[in-house]
């Protein structure tokens, strides 16, 4: 870039317009768009984008290089008060020393029907406010004037960046829906971007080129006494890539439970800059491959830099390991110091914030700060550990190599030729049981000679919540026992993350409200604290109104109050796979006494349900012998993800699981003589 | 006793002078420690006030915290603007030892905006550190001088900052130069608690000693009614740019009108013609004021920006008229300029708003009361309350955000307290009234009809203004009891004027009913079940509140398949008690083979002193088991 001696500002100059892009113009609202009243193409949205127009290309000016300039065009129609948020406009700016993003050529209207005239009306200065919300970025946000249901809202704006080598996320899909579309993105021909797409939507670009002309004056001193100052015209030409998006009623985005994270599934384009190829200059290659990421992390100080520096935990580390000989045991003592030693201070990320040195002696430190030590630690005990470059769910999943796809690093290290994964920065997580944030698919794990290999850090075994209970029923219809629940692997994760945040008492209250009529006595919990083991909970309980006593029978469900009586899934049909985190067993026996002087008369039949490839099954048992009634229900999600294709059979599961689970035992009085009553009949 | 009291003070003296900085975790009375995350040590605000437009405090907090969620009672952050200068800050971190392990000082402390998550804009900052605790238990140690020119929003202040905190030492200090500055204190709540005050001339001091935490409860007053603190405010005060002399309500109402309100209801003449129009052949002041309140609604928009003195006055009513949004004093205000041009009288009016209801102190006149503005509207003698910030609400409701509270009304004469309309008992009425159909296969469908009145019409009649996704997303909230719930259709109308609000929805449901051989069984009460029971106290300490009390009536037609007959009903019920009654009852007739439901469900305003929690709680406990209770019928045989 530095051969390119250009003094004056200069601009690209766009000669063809390969397709026409400025079909909807700025201003040109219709009377027949104000007079809307609903999106035709779905009737809940509370407001759609009528028009859109992203285009990105670059710019040339002195002293600052190559820009990259955003041009945003939108036209927003509100159908409902609940959509009034889409008439304010937020964009955060970044900044970084001197360099700092920049909005420019504001221009915004409402557009309203006012007895029967298109009446606009422009946003003033004074509705525009900058807010600096830390040291890096700031927030621009305005909103618009005279905004009512019905009105029509239009905006454009310039965003000028110095980061020409970062084009954020291009979103093709909102929240709310978007009528038509036209994103362009223009990179002249030393740039060399590769776009990745993401999402369920269909997006054809349009590829072409563009002609681009730099004219500069080149001003030149000469003389030796007398100075002159000449300057001369000339004029460069280069090519500029082209590609257009056109879309047509794009969807809104809605959200579904049971989603990792519903970005992860939003329409989007991302850009990301492989190399630069400036006249009469080498390629300056960015990153392309996921060796060279995985080498540009770990060549920085804050990553391998990190992994070098070992004295400090010298001491701690001969106490641990003192003479241990068995690898589990190395790595089971030094993790367990880590974990307890450490102290996560809430913020992600794989490059480490205050250095493990600085950490270690504070405590406290970020994910890297953590995990960055506890792999030193295991390798400097003689394992094979190494980090393991993750995204977080709510980061998304990294679709090709760039740094911006991880933002979170655990250790790995191989026992028995198997590899398990380590986080310390949680007080209840174990070895292959990481923070449910850390789930996301797979890692990179990154070896000391730079080289990487992909790990699934999805778990594979299946965490169990098991409950046992065995409980009476009296002749007035009370139910009293004993419940003992155990929980493993993540459910005991889960369960110590919830537990130990909260007094025992308020924990208890929360339970008895989840279960309507239930008051616990006696009450006990082990493990919560042992990490290694499975959490146990004990409880004498009572459960009032599970029994409709009529006439001589009674009536109960034979789960009492753990049924599960909704169906979580209720669309039709999902674009996304359902997204469970972890493998689960959620499994209940009950036994249950039945009044002397009562028989059983009707039980729930048995069922056993499944989906294709075994990746779920239910199981379902009611059986009577003498005077008690055994319970089985067990069911069991064996993967921690089921594809969209298998939703609807999921769903199906899921529907006769609470069909079932609604049956109940009908329990009738014997009479003196053994036989039964008569019915008593209607009153 | 007292002789041990004296002993204590002694005590503390001396533990407090002998080991300034060290605050060792284990010498914790056993008596804080219960129920608490963390145990405030020393709370000391110094406060010295040297004009009425310069003010000094220094605070200074030491909090021991007992576990992670005694964390937000040891957070480090000052809030400051143009007017309020953060002098000084720092904070130091303890161990359970009492050893320094961390010192904090001021250039670590990250300066943020003080977004409030509402606003569009507040110039509001925060000075905040987040510390990352390495073990419990921990002390933390924060302190911070503040310089500011407002006097007229004196801090307050709690001797027990909220729940499942206890303090160990309180200290509340104020000096003042002159006379004229002598703060005027009220205190709340203080009688139980070890509080002691000490005045002397240019200076009055308040001392907390062991006040023990406090755990929250369902059902029980607001905290700041049951907690003890300290109103304070000064007679002769200033605040961002306007001085103030204020007395009782009277005075504070005119200083609102005369710095605030002044010149801020000027509306163009275009504007005020726009608005003589809309009222054109309309006589009645009530009738203007209803067209002008819709038009209002109708073209804007609740947008709040908060500038300097902008959190307590209007934006002019030039500037919504031009821009058509503004924050709840900005929409007032342009309202009643609009009515100003109709020659329709109407009061500013500041309000606690939130649906608890918190009144004006009658004897306490200060600017920190009140959070939100609305008008009233005297007509024959009372007065109409409307809330500019809704596009929805029916002129003269305003629903439970500001029902049934003392509030201030800005008249120019001067300010007024009066008590804003009361929706209870009766008046937040509801009656279901339902036909359905039960089918041999559990199914079961028809149409619901629920007509709703005050509070319960608050609550429902936003529903016409909801998406589709949204209306059906309700309905499967409301009747989240019944399973596989469908809804076919719905009506709404929305009775404005008498404020009702009606709907009509079908629907129906697969398997509500349970099959089991020859027998249907299902719960009569399909669509108002109230299953909700509140929770259990080992050890109920609080008094036990109703805030608003309400009446549901039902009325459902039952028709059971034909070939099948009634074996069993649930019995009859009645309940009356204290808090309210509850009526239930079940007819068959063997004709239509029909089975009426007939239900009232009563609960009343008022508050009970907590022995009577156990009771309440049994109420709403028989009712959830009468709403849920079976019929049985069977196929008859042929």
């Amino acid at each position: 870039m530095k051969n390119l001696k250009i003094i004056l500002c200069l601009f690209t100059c766009v000669i063809t317009q390969a397709i026409s892009a400025q079909e909807v113009k700025f201003g040109k609202v219709t009377e027949a768009e104000l007079k809307q009243e609903v999106y035709e193409k779905d009737s809940s949205a509370v407001a759609a984008v009528l028009y859109r127009n992203k285009s990105i290309r670059f710019e040339y000016k002195q002293s600052i290089g190559f820009q990259l300039v955003t041009y945003v065009h939108e036209r927003v129609k509100i159908y409902k008060p609940e959509g009034f948020e889409y008439a304010t406009v937020a964009e955060q700016l970044y900044k970084e020393d001197s360099d700092k993003e920049t909005i420019s050529g504001l221009k915004a209207f409402t557009y309203n029907l006012e007895n029967g005239q298109v009446k606009k009306h422009k946003l003033s200065k004074e509705s525009e406010f900058r807010t600096k919300l830390n040291e890096y970025y700031s927030e621009e946000k305005f909103t618009m004037p005279n905004v009512k249901v019905g009105s029509i809202v239009e905006y454009e704006y310039q965003i000028y960046s110095p980061f020409y080598w970062s084009i954020d996320e291009i979103e093709m899909q909102y929240d709310i829906p978007i009528k038509y579309q036209e994103v362009s993105i223009k990179t002249p021909e030393y740039f060399v971007f590769q776009p990745t797409m993401k999402g369920y939507l269909p997006l054809n670009p349009q590829k072409g080129t563009e002609g681009g002309t730099i004219t500069f004056t080149d001003k030149q001193r000469t003389g030796k006494y007398t100075t002159t100052t000449t300057y001369s015209n000339s004029k460069l030409n280069y090519m500029i890539n082209v590609t257009n998006y056109t879309m047509h009623n794009v969807p809104a985005l809605k959200q579904e439970p049971y989603v990792n994270n519903m970005d992860n599934y939003r329409s989007a384009i991302l850009y990301e800059l492989q190399y630069t190829k400036f006249p009469q200059s080498p390629i300056k290659s960015y990153t392309t491959t996921w060796e060279k990421v995985v080498k540009t992390i770990y060549e920085n100080r804050s990553f391998g830099g990190q992994l070098a520096q070992k004295r400090y935990f010298k001491e701690a580390l001969q106490n641990l390991v003192g003479d241990k000989t068995d690898d589990i045991e190395k790595a089971a003592a030094i993790f367990q110091f880590v974990q307890s030693h450490m102290n996560w201070n809430g913020m992600v990320g794989f490059y480490a914030e205050k250095g493990v040195k600085k950490a270690y002696e504070d405590r406290s430190g970020n994910i890297a700060d953590i995990n960055l030590m506890l792999t030193t630690m295991l390798s400097e005990a003689g394992l094979e550990a190494n980090p393991v470059l993750i995204s977080t769910r709510d980061h998304g999943v990294p679709m090709f190599p760039t740094r911006k796809g991880f933002n979170y690093v655990v250790a790995s290290v191989s026992l028995n030729n198997n590899i398990v994964l380590l986080d310390a920065s949680n007080k209840y997580t174990k070895p292959n049981v990481l923070p449910i944030h850390a789930l996301n698919w797979y890692g990179k794990l990154v070896k000391k000679d730079g080289s990487f290999s992909t790990v699934s850090v999805m778990p594979k075994r299946v965490s169990k919540e098991n409950s046992n209970c065995t409980v009476s029923v009296d002749q007035d219809g009370l139910i009293s026992g004993r419940m003992r629940k155990t929980y493993t692997d993540f459910k005991a994760y889960e369960f110590r993350n919830k537990f130990n945040g909260i007094e025992e008492n308020s924990y208890l209250e929360k339970l008895e409200s989840s279960h309507v009529g239930m008051e616990i006595g006696e009450y006990g919990v082990k493990n919560n604290n042992v990490v290694g083991k499975s959490v146990m909970e004990n409880m004498d309980f009572a459960l009032e109104g599970q029994v409709a006593m009529v006439g001589d029978k009674m009536y109960f469900n034979p789960l009492l109050s753990s049924t599960i009586n909704e169906n979580p899934f209720k669309l039709k049909e999902r674009n996304y796979p359902v997204d469970y985190a972890y493998p689960w067993e959620q499994k209940m026996v009950i036994n249950i006494s039945i009044p002397e002087g009562y028989k059983v008369e009707t039980l729930p039949e048995d069922i056993k349900l499944g989906l294709p490839n075994k990746a779920a099954s239910f199981i379902y048992k009611v059986v009577a012998q003498d005077n008690t009634i055994q319970v089985l229900a067990d069911l069991k999600m064996n993967t921690a993800i089921i594809p969209a294709v298998d939703y609807p059979d999921l769903k199906e599961l899921y529907k006769k699981i609470v069909e079932k689970e609604a049956e109940k035992v009908v329990l009738s009085k014997i009479t003196a003589d053994g036989s039964q009553e008569t019915p008593a009949g209607s009153r | 006793m007292r002789l041990l009291l004296v002993f204590t003070t002694l005590f503390l003296v001396y533990f407090c002078s002998a080991q300034e900085r060290d605050y060792q975790a284990f010498l914790l009375d056993k008596d804080l420690v219960e129920n608490a995350n963390a145990v405030v040590r020393l709370d000391e605000m110094r406060i010295h006030l040297e004009a009425r437009n310069k003010m000094v405090y220094t605070v200074r907090q030491v909090v021991t915290v007992l576990n992670k969620l005694g964390n937000r009672y040891a957070n480090p952050r000052v809030f400051y603007d143009g007017d309020k200068k953060i002098k000084h800050i720092e904070a130091y971190v303890y161990n359970k030892m009492g050893k320094e392990i961390e010192h904090i000082k001021k250039r670590d402390f990250s300066d943020i905006s003080a977004a409030d998550g509402i606003s569009l804009y507040i110039d509001d900052r925060l000075l905040t550190y987040s510390y990352t605790p390495v073990q419990y238990p921990y002390t933390m140690e924060f302190s911070y001088e503040v310089e500011t020119s407002d006097t007229g929003l004196f801090p307050p202040w709690y001797f027990l900052s909220g729940y499942l905190a206890s303090v160990e030492r309180s200290h509340y200090e104020i000096t003042y130069a002159t006379n004229d500055l002598k703060p005027i204190i009220k205190e709340h709540n203080l009688g139980g608690f070890s509080i002691e005050k000490e005045e002397r001339a240019g200076r009055i001091v308040y001392t907390g000693h062991k006040l023990p935490a406090v755990k929250s409860e369902a059902h029980s007053p607001d905290y700041g009614s049951l907690a003890p603190k300290l109103s304070v405010r000064l007679t002769h005060f200033h605040y961002k740019g306007f001085d103030g002399d204020v007395d009782d309500w009277n005075q504070l109402g005119s200083w609102v009108n005369n710095s605030l309100l002044k010149g801020r209801t000027e509306l163009s003449e275009a504007t005020k013609n726009l608005a003589r129009n809309l009222v054109k052949g309309i006589e009645d002041d009530l009738e203007k004021a209803k067209v002008i309140y819709k038009y209002v609604q109708n073209n804007t928009r609740y947008i709040s920006v908060q500038i300097g003195i902008g959190g307590f006055r209007p934006i002019s009513a030039i500037e919504v008229d031009r821009v058509k949004y503004g924050d709840c004093k900005g929409l007032s205000n342009y309202t009643k300029a609009l009515l100003e041009a109709v020659n329709v009288e109407s009061y500013y009016t500041v309000v606690e708003a939130g649906s608890r209801k918190v009144d004006f102190k009658e004897d306490f006149a200060d600017l920190r009361q009140g959070n939100h503005v609305i008008l009233a509207i005297p007509y024959k003698d009372r007065y109409y309350w409307i809330d500019c910030t809704s596009q929805i609400h029916p002129f003269g409701f305003v629903g439970d955000f500001t029902d049934d509270r003392k509030v201030l009304v800005v008249k120019p004469e001067g300010g007024e307290l009066v008590s804003t309309v009361a929706y209870n008992n009766e008046q937040n009425h509801q009656l279901t009234r339902a036909q359905f159909n039960v089918l041999e296969n559990g199914e079961i469908s028809g149409e619901v009809t629920i007509t709703t009145k005050g509070i319960q019409y608050d609550n429902r009649f936003s529903l016409e203004e909801k998406s589709v996704d949204n209306i059906s997303k309700h309905y499967k909230d409301y009747w989240g009891e019944v399973n596989n719930l469908n809804v076919h259709g719905y009506k709404f109308d929305n009775d404005r004027e008498e404020i009702l609000f009606t709907e009509v929805v079908e629907v129906s449901a697969k398997n509500y009913a349970s099959l089991s051989g020859e027998r249907v069984l299902f719960a009569p009460n399909a669509f108002n079940k109230s299953t909700y029971v509140p929770q259990r106290y080992r050890n109920r300490k609080l008094p036990l509140e109703i805030q608003r009390g309400f009446l549901d009536e039902d009325i459902f037609e039952i028709t059971i398949p034909n070939g099948y007959k009634v074996e069993a009903l649930p019995d009859n019920v009645s309940l009356e008690t204290r808090f309210g009654t509850y009526t239930m009852e079940l007819d068959y007739d063997s004709e239509t083979n029909a089975l009426t439901y007939k239900r009232s469900f009563f609960l009343k305003k008022g508050t009970h002193p907590k022995e009577e929690y156990t009771n309440y709680r049994n109420f709403r406990k028989k009712i959830a088991s009468a709403d849920k209770a079976q019929a049985v019928i069977i196929k008859a045989d042929l």
